[in-house]
C-alpha cells in the first residue's frame, strides 16, 4: 500500500529531473563498461603515436619527392591518418555500449526503470557522444601538434592555416560520428559480432568494393560510402566530387541519421 | 552413495583410462555438434560465398565490357586472374570473423565452462576445435574460391576478353594459394579468440591486423624495424604468396602464413590451459 503512494507521485516527476537521472545511470554504465577506459587509451595511443611514426617517416619522403609530390603533401592528413585504424575502436565501443547491455539482460532493467526508451536511447546517446567527442577532439590536437614538430622541416602546417582548426577539429567528430553510427547499428541487430561485422563492412569493406569494381556507377557513389566522413581531417580534396570537410561529414552524418532514425523506431517497438 | 561413487570408481580405479583415439573421437563429436549448431555458421560462409563470388562477378563483368576500349597498353596489362580475384580480402576478413566467432560464441554463452569440466584436457579441446574449424573453412574455402574461378573466367570468355583456364601455368597455384589463405585466417582468428575470448575484441583486431594495420603500415617510411616486420603481416604475406611483388619468395610466405597459425596455436594453448574460463 505504502508502495503505491510512492508511486503515484512519481508521474508528476518534472522532465528535467527525469533526464538528469537517465543520464547519470547512463554515465554509470558507460564507464563500468571494462573495456570503455581501455578502448579510449588504446585510440589515443594510435593517434598520438601514429603521428609521430607518420610525421617522422613522411619528413624523410617529403625531402626527397618531386615538386609534384611536395604540392600534393597534406601536412594534416598526413599525421592524422593514425585515425582510420582508431575508428575500429571507437566504432567498436559504440556497438558494445548498446549490445554489452542486451547482452547482460540489463537492457531490461533499464526499461523497466525509465519507460521512455526514446529517452534513454537519447540520452546514451548523448552521453557517448560527449564522452567520446572530448577524448577525440583532445587526441586529435595532441596528434596535430606533436606530428607537426615532427613533421618540420619539411612541409608543416600551424593551426592557424586557412582549413587546419576545421581538419583538426573534425578528426574528433570523425571518430564520434563513427562511434554513434556503431551504437545505432548495435541497437538494430543487437547482438555484437552481428553488429560489429555490419559496422565494420560499412567503413571498411564498402569502399573497398566501390574502388575495386569499374563503371560509371560506383564512381559516381563511391565518393559517397560512409568513410566520406574522412575528407573532415584532411586539407587536399580529390574526387570527382571533391566533397570538402563539411560535406564528408555531412555524409556520414547522413548514414548516422538514418540508423538513429530506424534505432528510435525500432526500440520502441521491439520486447528487449 | 554407492550409485554415485561407482562411475568415478570405475573410471579412476577400476578400469584403465579411456584410450586416448576414443577420448579424441568424443571431443571431436562434440565440437561437431557446437560447430554446426553455430548460427553464425551458416550465415559468415553464406555471406563470405556471396560477398566473394558476387563482387568477383561484378567486377569481371565490368571488366569484360570494357576490353573493347582499352588500349594496347592497357591490354597489356590485362589480368583476367587478378581481376577475378580482387576481393580475396573480403574473403579472408569473413574467415577470420568466422573462426574467431567459433570460440567467442562459447565464452559468451558460457558453455566453455561445461565444455571444460567434460573434457579436462584443454589441450584437446582446442586441437578439436583447430582441426574441424581447419577442415570446415578448408572446404568452404574450395567452394567459394573455385566457383569464383569458373564463373569469373566463364564471363571473360563469354565476352571474348582474354582468360586463363586450370591448367595454365600458375593459375592453379593461386587458388590453392587463395584456399589455403583463406583457412589459415580462418585458424589465425580461432586462435585470437581463444586469447581475447570476447567476441567484440576479437572481430576487431581481427579487422585491424587483417584490413587496417597493412595499410597504415605502408605510410610508415621503411627503416629497420618496420623492414623486418610490416611485410611479416599475415594479409602481406597473403598478398606477397598470392602476387609475387619482390621481397619474400611465394615459399618463404607460405612459411610466414603457417608461423602464425602455429605460433598462435602455441599461445592459445598455452593461455587456455592456464587461465579460468
Amino acid at each position: 500500500m505504502s508502495a503505491q503512494a510512492a508511486t503515484v507521485p512519481s508521474r508528476g516527476i518534472r522532465l528535467d529531473s527525469r533526464l538528469r537521472a537517465t543520464a547519470r545511470s547512463e554515465w554509470i554504465k558507460f564507464r563500468s563498461v571494462r573495456s570503455g577506459p581501455f578502448v579510449l587509451v588504446a585510440t589515443a595511443l594510435i593517434v598520438v603515436v601514429g603521428a609521430w611514426l607518420l610525421g617522422d617517416a613522411n619528413r624523410g619522403s617529403y625531402l626527397a619527392a618531386s615538386p609534384a609530390g611536395k604540392a600534393a603533401f597534406d601536412p594534416v592528413f598526413t599525421v592524422l591518418q593514425g585515425i582510420e585504424l582508431a575508428q575500429l575502436f571507437v566504432g567498436a565501443l559504440g556497438v558494445i555500449t548498446v549490445t554489452g547491455e542486451y547482452a547482460s539482460g540489463l537492457i531490461r532493467g533499464t526499461f523497466v526503470a525509465t519507460p521512455q526508451r526514446a529517452q534513454v536511447l537519447a540520452i546514451k546517446a548523448l552521453v557517448f557522444a560527449v564522452v567520446v567527442w572530448a577524448c577525440c577532439t583532445a587526441m586529435s590536437f595532441a596528434a596535430f601538434f606533436l606530428g607537426q614538430s615532427v613533421l618540420s622541416p619539411a612541409k608543416h602546417a600551424g593551426i592557424g592555416d586557412p582549413g587546419v582548426l576545421t581538419a583538426v577539429f573534425g578528426g574528433g567528430l570523425y571518430l564520434t560520428l563513427v562511434g554513434l553510427l556503431g551504437m545505432f547499428i548495435g541497437v538494430l541487430v543487437r547482438r555484437t559480432p552481428a553488429a560489429l561485422a555490419a559496422l565494420f563492412g560499412l567503413l571498411a569493406v564498402l569502399p573497398i568494393v566501390f574502388i575495386e569494381i569499374p563503371g560509371k556507377i560506383t564512381k559516381n557513389l563511391g565518393e559517397y560510402t560512409p568513410d566520406a566522413g574522412e575528407q573532415a581531417y584532411q586539407l587536399v580534396h580529390s574526387g570527382a566530387y571533391a566533397l570538402g570537410p563539411w560535406q564528408g561529414l555531412g555524409v556520414l552524418a547522413a548514414y548516422v541519421a538514418v540508423a538513429a532514425v530506424a534505432a528510435f523506431a525500432i526500440i520502441l517497438r521491439r520486447d528487449a | 552413495m554407492s550409485c554415485t561413487m561407482a562411475a568415478p570408481d570405475a573410471g579412476s580405479a577400476g578400469h584403465a583410462p579411456p584410450p586416448a583415439y576414443r577420448r579424441a573421437g568424443a571431443a571431436l563429436a562434440a565440437e561437431w555438434i557446437k560447430l554446426r549448431s553455430l548460427r553464425s555458421m551458416l550465415l559468415t560462409p553464406l555471406l563470405g560465398a556471396v560477398a566473394f563470388i558476387g563482387l568477383a562477378d561484378l567486377a569481371v563483368k565490368n571488366n569484360a565490357a570494357g576490353w573493347a576500349h582499352l588500349d594496347v597498353v592497357q591490354r597489356a596489362r590485362f589480368d583476367p586472374l587478378g581481376i577475378n580475384f580482387n576481393f580475396v580480402i573480403i574473403g579472408i576478413l569473413l574467415f577470420g570473423v568466422l573462426g574467431a566467432l567459433v570460440v567467442t560464441n562459447e565464452y559468451g554463452s558460457g558453455l566453455i565452462r561445461t565444455t571444460l569440466a567434460a573434457t579436462p584436457q584443454r589441450g584437446l579441446v582446442l586441437a578439436a576445435k583447430a582441426v574441424l574449424a581447419g577442415l570446415v573453412a578448408f572446404a568452404l574455402a574450395v567452394v567459394i574460391v573455385f566457383t569464383a574461378f569458373f564463373t569469373g573466367q566463364g564471363i571473360f570468355s563469354g565476352a571474348h576478353a582474354p582468360h586463363v583456364s586450370l591448367g595454365d601455368h600458375n593459375v592453379l597455384g593461386h587458388l590453392v594459394g587463395t584456399v589455403y589463405y583463406m583457412t589459415a585466417a580462418a585458424l589465425i582468428g580461432l586462435f585470437a579468440g581463444v586469447l581475447v575470448r570476447s567476441a567484440a575484441a576479437a572481430i576487431t583486431s581481427m579487422f585491424g591486423l587483417l584490413l587496417v594495420l597493412p595499410v597504415l603500415a605502408d605510410k610508415i617510411t621503411p627503416d629497420a624495424v618496420t623492414r623486418h616486420t610490416v611485410p611479416y603481416l599475415p594479409s602481406n604475406l597473403g598478398d606477397e604468396m598470392l602476387h609475387h611483388h619482390q621481397g619474400l619468395s611465394p615459399g618463404a610466405a607460405v612459411a610466414g602464413l603457417a608461423a602464425w597459425v602455429l605460433v598462435l596455436a602455441g599461445v592459445a594453448a598455452f593461455s587456455l590451459r592456464g587461465r579460468d574460463a
